[in-house]
């Protein structure tokens, strides 16, 4: 099917149009209908309604652009796929969960859907000033959806400490772009890389407040700090959301930006390019050590996988050390598994706070008797976030490790060294994982009562079981969409 | 005419006062306001280059930063409020705001 018949003009646009009309009118339906399945059903019809205009546009192999502002390729449509897939899992235990807000509904999921239009205006631009309205508009829905839980003091500490440091990475990033602006007199980022052509103190500011700007957003260290607290405070299914999703949207910028900015052959990459990708290096390194070794001394289950999720955006800025096209399809396709990986885990976590079971880890003991589906699930999901083969952790950061010690073209590349280090993480990163693990089948609890969770988050959790089983035996499909996407990102 | 290096030393000076400020500060309102004067360094560079390279984009880039500071500091204001209502304090080295460390 053409989409171009249906969109005309706009059919780059088509997925973030569906999903902007559904966010204006979600609280319209709130209000009108006053129940809160009917809204819920209307978000979840209109998220899989963009998710199908999505993929069919993929699989067409659509690319073009609107209004000079939206381009649709490759990668675009790979990311606008990984939001989606966010969005999806979202929605769908949003009514199930009895963490979300009751009285905000229409709020709530038109918050979700907005935060994702954002990041699918990251994904699809290729301008800083679309980049910077994109991720604004992802920043400040999820401010506003951290602090919708508004009785809960933990939420509202958490929603402070977010808009401050968002508001101050947000400064950040508008003061290092405009310096680039007026370094090349222009905001494209093609045309930017080309543009600069000698080293001055200017362009070094630019590249430090960008990028520390932009490392508040991913959770990278040392601009870490805000991320546990957020995850914690937050909604379990928002936890998730912000966990998988807006991380996403950060590192897609970096992708966006650093690696136009910095591909072979452009005029910045001779002036720069060697020190930024010393100091991703660097950066990489200190934010997975930070991440595994500060969650081995966690007892919130919530929390420890906020610091895994942290050392996950450590192993994937690795790329932008690497800075090649293999290293970009691996961090591609570790962005993908990581949605399912990590997605899932906070789903089952999400699930026993609907049933009563608190969020420290000594709270699961015994929960293999209880719940034997579930503590198989999330054992899968954080043995496949330490990375034990079969599952789609350890592909994925088989790929990404691999890209670091190069010898594609039988030579070892000079990131050696941050491989080490990242196996070493991995392997730190098993111990934690594994305390969860051997809470839920080795100790016993005080009581073998079975636990009966709410359908939806049980269809969610088996999407994502199966999504880490396939992904880690076939990767074939999907490696082969992140090789088209990184094709198309490095020219 | 004025030379451009008179509005970026202006921007430089305001940025650093903001994120002076920013860091020290303890009266989260404060802060908000210390983010402000950041944004709105950025905003002159902006308007510094865009009127020199004579190119509108600078401009634009304002109008949109502008409307995007407004929200995040209409959300950011909403929820102080909540904040204050449940922890009846909007200074952020105060135990009541500081439960969750590490």
């Amino acid at each position: 099917m053409d989409m171009t018949t249906i969109f005309g003009d706009y059919t780059a646009f088509a997925p973030m149009l569906i999903l902007m009309v559904s966010a204006l009118l979600l609280p319209g339906v709130q209000m009108l209908t006053k129940r809160r399945t009917v809204t819920w059903a209307f978000a979840f019809v209109m998220t899989i309604v963009a998710m199908a205009v999505n993929i069919i546009m993929l699989t067409g192999d659509f690319t073009g652009s609107s209004l000079g502002l939206v381009e649709y390729d490759g990668f675009t449509g790979l990311m606008n796929a990984l939001f989606l897939a966010v969005l999806f899992l979202a929605v769908l235990v949003s009514n199930a969960s009895v963490e979300t807000t009751r009285l905000h509904v229409g709020a709530y999921y038109a918050l979700m859907i907005g935060a994702t239009v954002g990041m699918m205006f990251v994904a699809s631009s290729s301008d800083l000033l679309t980049i910077f309205v994109g991720v604004e508009l992802t920043s400040i829905s999820s401010y506003a959806l951290v602090a919708l839980k508004r009785n809960d003091a933990r939420s509202a500490e958490a929603a402070v400490k977010y808009v401050i440091i968002g508001g101050m990475s947000t400064a950040l990033t508008l003061y290092g772009i405009s310096m680039l602006y007026g370094l090349t007199g222009t905001t494209v980022i093609a045309d930017i890389a080309n543009n600069l052509t000698e080293m001055n103190w200017m362009v070094a500011i630019a590249f430090i407040s960008m990028i520390a700007g932009y490392g508040f957003k991913i959770a990278a260290g040392p601009f870490h700090m805000w991320a546990p607290d957020v995850y914690e405070g937050a909604a379990t299914p928002v936890s998730m959301f912000l966990a998988t999703g807006s991380k996403k949207m950060g590192l897609a910028v970096f992708i966006q930006i650093f690696m136009v900015l910095f591909a072979a052959g452009t005029t910045c990459a001779d002036i720069i390019g060697e020190e930024v990708q010393y100091l991703f290096a660097i950066i990489a390194a200190i934010t997975m050590t930070v991440g595994n070794i500060v969650a081995i001394a966690q007892n919130n289950i919530k929390r420890m996988l906020a610091y895994s999720s942290i050392a996950q955006a450590g192993y994937i800025l690795i790329i932008l050390a690497v800075m090649n096209e293999y290293a970009l399809t691996a961090g591609l396709f570790h962005m993908i598994t990581h949605v399912f990986m990590k997605g899932g885990a906070f789903l089952i976590v999400g699930a026993l706070i609907c049933v009563g079971l608190g969020e420290k880890i000594s709270d699961y003991k015994g929960l293999a008797k209880r719940a034997p589906f579930l503590a198989f699930a999330m054992m899968l999901f954080l043995f496949s976030l330490a990375g034990i083969p079969p599952l789609a952790g350890f592909t994925s950061k088989f790929f990404l490790f691999s890209s670091a010690i190069g010898g594609v073209d039988g030579v070892t590349s000079q990131w050696v060294w941050l491989a080490f280090v990242a196996i070493l993480n991995s392997a730190i990163s098993l111990y934690y994982y594994a305390r969860v693990v051997k809470a839920m089948y080795i100790e016993k609890g005080t009581t073998t009562e079975k636990v009966k969770i709410p359908a939806a988050f049980m269809v969610a959790i088996v999407i994502c079981v199966l999504a880490v089983i396939v992904l880690g035996i076939f990767p074939d499909a999907v490696f082969e969409l992140c090789e088209g996407a990184a094709a198309v990102v490095m020219g | 005419m004025i030379p451009i290096e008179y509005f970026l030393v202006l921007g430089a000076i305001l940025f650093a006062i903001g994120a002076y400020g920013a860091l020290t500060k303890s009266n989260a309102i404060i802060v908000l306001m210390c983010i402000e004067l950041m944004l709105n360094a950025a905003n002159i560079n902006f308007v510094a280059f865009g009127a020199f390279n004579a190119d509108v984009m600078g401009q634009a880039f304002v109008v949109m930063s502008i409307s995007v500071a407004a929200a995040e500091v209409a959300v950011g204001i909403a929820i102080l409020l909540n904040a204050y209502k449940l922890r009846k304090t909007t200074e952020l080295d105060d135990k009541q705001l500081r439960s969750m460390r590490w």
